[in-house]
């Protein structure tokens, strides 16, 4: 019996299941090997019953995002937190220490308090319990295709368990803060990508959230500031995909 | 008595979206086009920062159009500080924007669109009957992301474009293999005209649209700075709010837009509709002979008019880069200016319609105040208003009449995620 793989969506931009729709190369190849269930963006095709592994892309910022939440998990043996979004909250979680969502509802459509069922972006985690992590903004396609099989042969897929840096480093890229006084995030900021932006002379925004171990927050803070870059500047960076980096954090060790 | 008809999740469109009839006997009581994609609060979120991360959060509204909007961002940027760019950049930016609408055009119209018309839920059970299809769809779709990939530096949210130019120029022997990826899909992008000339547009669908698109200049494209309506009129893109009047509706997270207090349409057919006469080549040929198929009266064409863009897009591609490399390529790295207290505004063409970018900025290059105004916000009471006119037409039973408009609807190649960003900050 193929597994059945459900594609599911919450709040974002659907960048993740663009990312399956990407594999042009084994796109077909891998559909043989699979039943899928659920892919609203790519299929009209759905259907109820269990589901063996359940990819989930997104942030819950809605009501209706925790209810289809919840009944993905009842149904699911595997779930996977696919992508930036549903593994830290995504872009959207940057601002949740700061605005109430009543505010933004204001500022940004004029309506009051519960006109639409909005809520804080917050990670899948949050909510449910999450059975691995495809991270990135989006996710790498060749990563997506490795955990997938793994998953078929019944493996464990491999995490990422180091920064940007290490990467870098095996480029021998020049380094982007110390050459060229950018603030690259890579120190902090979880492998996998092949250290992409540094290899165009750019400084790593942090799509891929932060490494297991996020001690380094504090030292990356310190080291930017030292670099002459303001706190607000700083914060505006660290939080873009790295959820809720609390304040206080900054001045400690752990996350 | 009061029938209540709904398609409660739209399929093979980007985004989370829903339709709700509501009929009286024969009478069409209500029509909405429902999003409930959630909100993001992109304009809130972006307050603050430095204007040189600004394209690389905006674009993150969408990953369809991500190029489209990483522009868009570029562009009020660079018109907000007087930027000057070279020649070079306007080329690899036109590029770029060609290759984003290869990939987005492919997969809608083959991968959404087409198993309507030939009848499968989707394009993997396609693929049964019809490889053939399939497989040209998936190379036009990876020339497209190849040329973002080359260009921005992935094929989803790249980095390389910013503002006053892009960090790495693409080498020679990189641009040569665009080009001959490309010249090996023009046969796939010729074939979905092939494909789509032979699906007559339905009587049930007519009515009158107005049609707004960019003014493109002397070629066909998607970059200029004014915008085109079918009235006749030219309007400078500074004055987009007058073009854009935005509502909020309970029913939808996207706030609908309204010309003259009616509704319009963005997209491929109002821009090949508007200037049909700056398509050349192959392109310019199929439009004379199947000028039938771009209706301004029936929105459906729009499948037909990006197939037309296709082609267009294929050869335009090879021109830019031919241009390119007889020019010669050289790192020329981003130009120099200097920020002040200032605003920019920017209009491009997406895939599917305009889109703007709107930034206030204070004197130390940081945003204070922003708005964004997707194709799909802007469609959406063109959409509702086609939802009303199928209805009232009253074709078949109710399945069929839902079908129906749920193919109507994915014909405008709807981008639910981006529609719901639009938001202004005070």
């Amino acid at each position: 019996m193929k597994p059945r793989i459900g594609i599911f969506s919450l709040t974002g931009c659907a960048g993740d299941q663009l990312q399956i729709l990407n594999m042009e190369d084994a796109l077909l190849d891998l559909v043989s090997h699979i039943h899928i269930v659920d892919f609203q963006e790519g299929s009209s095709h759905k259907e109820e019953g269990p589901v063996d592994i359940a990819f989930v892309e997104g942030s819950v910022s809605t009501e209706t995002d925790l209810k289809h939440l919840k009944e993905i998990r009842e149904r699911s043996k595997i779930l996977i937190a696919f992508g930036n979004c549903a593994v830290e909250g995504g872009i959207q979680a940057m601002r949740n220490d700061e605005d109430s969502i009543d505010e933004r509802l204001k500022e940004v459509y004029g309506v009051e308090p519960g006109f639409f069922d909005a809520r804080l972006s917050k990670p899948l985690s949050e909510y449910v319990d999450v059975d691995l992590d495809i991270p990135g903004c989006p996710v790498e396609k060749e990563e997506t295709i490795r955990a997938i099989t793994s998953l078929l042969h019944g493996d464990t897929p491999l995490r990422f368990t180091y920064p940007v840096c290490v990467e870098c480093k095996l480029n021998e890229y020049p380094c982007v803060i110390v050459e060229s006084g950018k603030p690259c995030l890579g120190p902090v900021i979880r492998a996998g990508c092949d250290a992409r932006c540094p290899g165009l002379g750019l400084d790593c925004i942090g799509c891929r959230g932060p490494v297991d171990s996020a001690s380094g927050f504090a030292a990356e803070y310190s080291m930017l500031l030292e670099k002459g870059y303001s706190k607000e500047f700083i914060l505006n960076r660290l939080r873009v995909f790295s959820g809720e980096v609390k304040e206080d954090f900054l001045g400690g060790d752990q996350r | 008595m009061t029938r209540r008809l709904t398609v409660d999740e739209l399929t093979r469109v980007e985004g989370h979206g829903g339709v709700e009839v509501v009929l009286d006997g024969s009478e069409v009581k209500d029509v909405k086009f429902n999003v409930f994609e959630g909100p993001r609060f992109f304009e809130s979120i972006i307050k603050t920062v430095h204007y040189e991360k600004i394209p690389d959060m905006t674009r993150r509204i969408c990953a369809i159009c991500t190029a489209s909007h990483s522009l868009a961002s570029i562009g009020a940027i660079e018109n907000a500080f007087n930027v000057e760019n070279t020649p070079q950049t306007e080329l690899l930016r036109d590029l770029l924007i060609h290759g984003e609408s290869i990939e987005s055009h492919a997969l809608h119209v083959y991968m959404l669109a087409l198993p309507d018309f030939l009848g499968y839920p989707d394009a993997f059970a396609m693929s049964a009957d019809h490889m053939d299809a399939v497989k040209n769809a998936l190379a036009l779709k990876k020339t497209g992301n190849m040329i973002h990939t080359t260009l921005s530096g992935r094929d989803v949210h790249g980095m390389n474009e910013r503002v006053g130019g892009f960090s790495k120029a693409p080498t020679e022997e990189a641009l040569t293999e665009v080009k001959t990826m490309l010249e090996k899909v023009q046969p796939a992008a010729e074939l979905a005209v092939e494909l789509f000339k032979g699906f007559e547009l339905p009587a049930y669908n007519e009515s009158d649209n107005v049609l707004m698109a960019i003014d493109p200049g002397e070629r066909f494209g998607y970059l200029g700075t004014h915008v085109l309506v079918s009235g006749g009129e030219r309007h400078q893109q500074e004055d987009y709010e007058k073009l854009t009047n935005e509502r909020v509706y309970r029913h939808s997270y996207a706030k609908h837009s309204t010309y003259d207090d009616g509704p319009f349409m963005v997209g491929a057919l109002p821009r090949v509709h508007l200037s049909h006469d700056k398509l050349t080549g192959t392109a310019q040929e199929l439009y004379k002979e199947h000028s039938n198929l771009v209706d301004p009266r029936n929105t459906l064409s729009n499948n037909f008019c990006q197939a037309l863009e296709l082609v267009h897009d294929v050869e335009r591609g090879i021109e830019i880069i031919d241009t390119l490399l007889s020019n010669g390529l050289e790192d020329e790295g981003l130009a120099a200016f200097e920020v002040h207290e200032s605003r920019g505004i920017n209009v491009v063409e997406a895939p599917r319609g305009l889109l703007y970018h709107d930034y206030s900025f204070d004197e130390s290059g940081c945003i204070t105040k922003a708005n964004i105004i997707t194709p799909t916000a802007q469609n959406a009471a063109n959409v509702e208003k086609d939802i009303r006119v199928i209805a009232g037409n009253h074709v078949g039973e109710d399945a069929e009449l839902m079908n129906n408009i749920e193919v109507m609807i994915r014909a405008y190649d709807p981008c639910i995620s981006c529609s719901v960003h639009l938001v202004r900050l005070k």
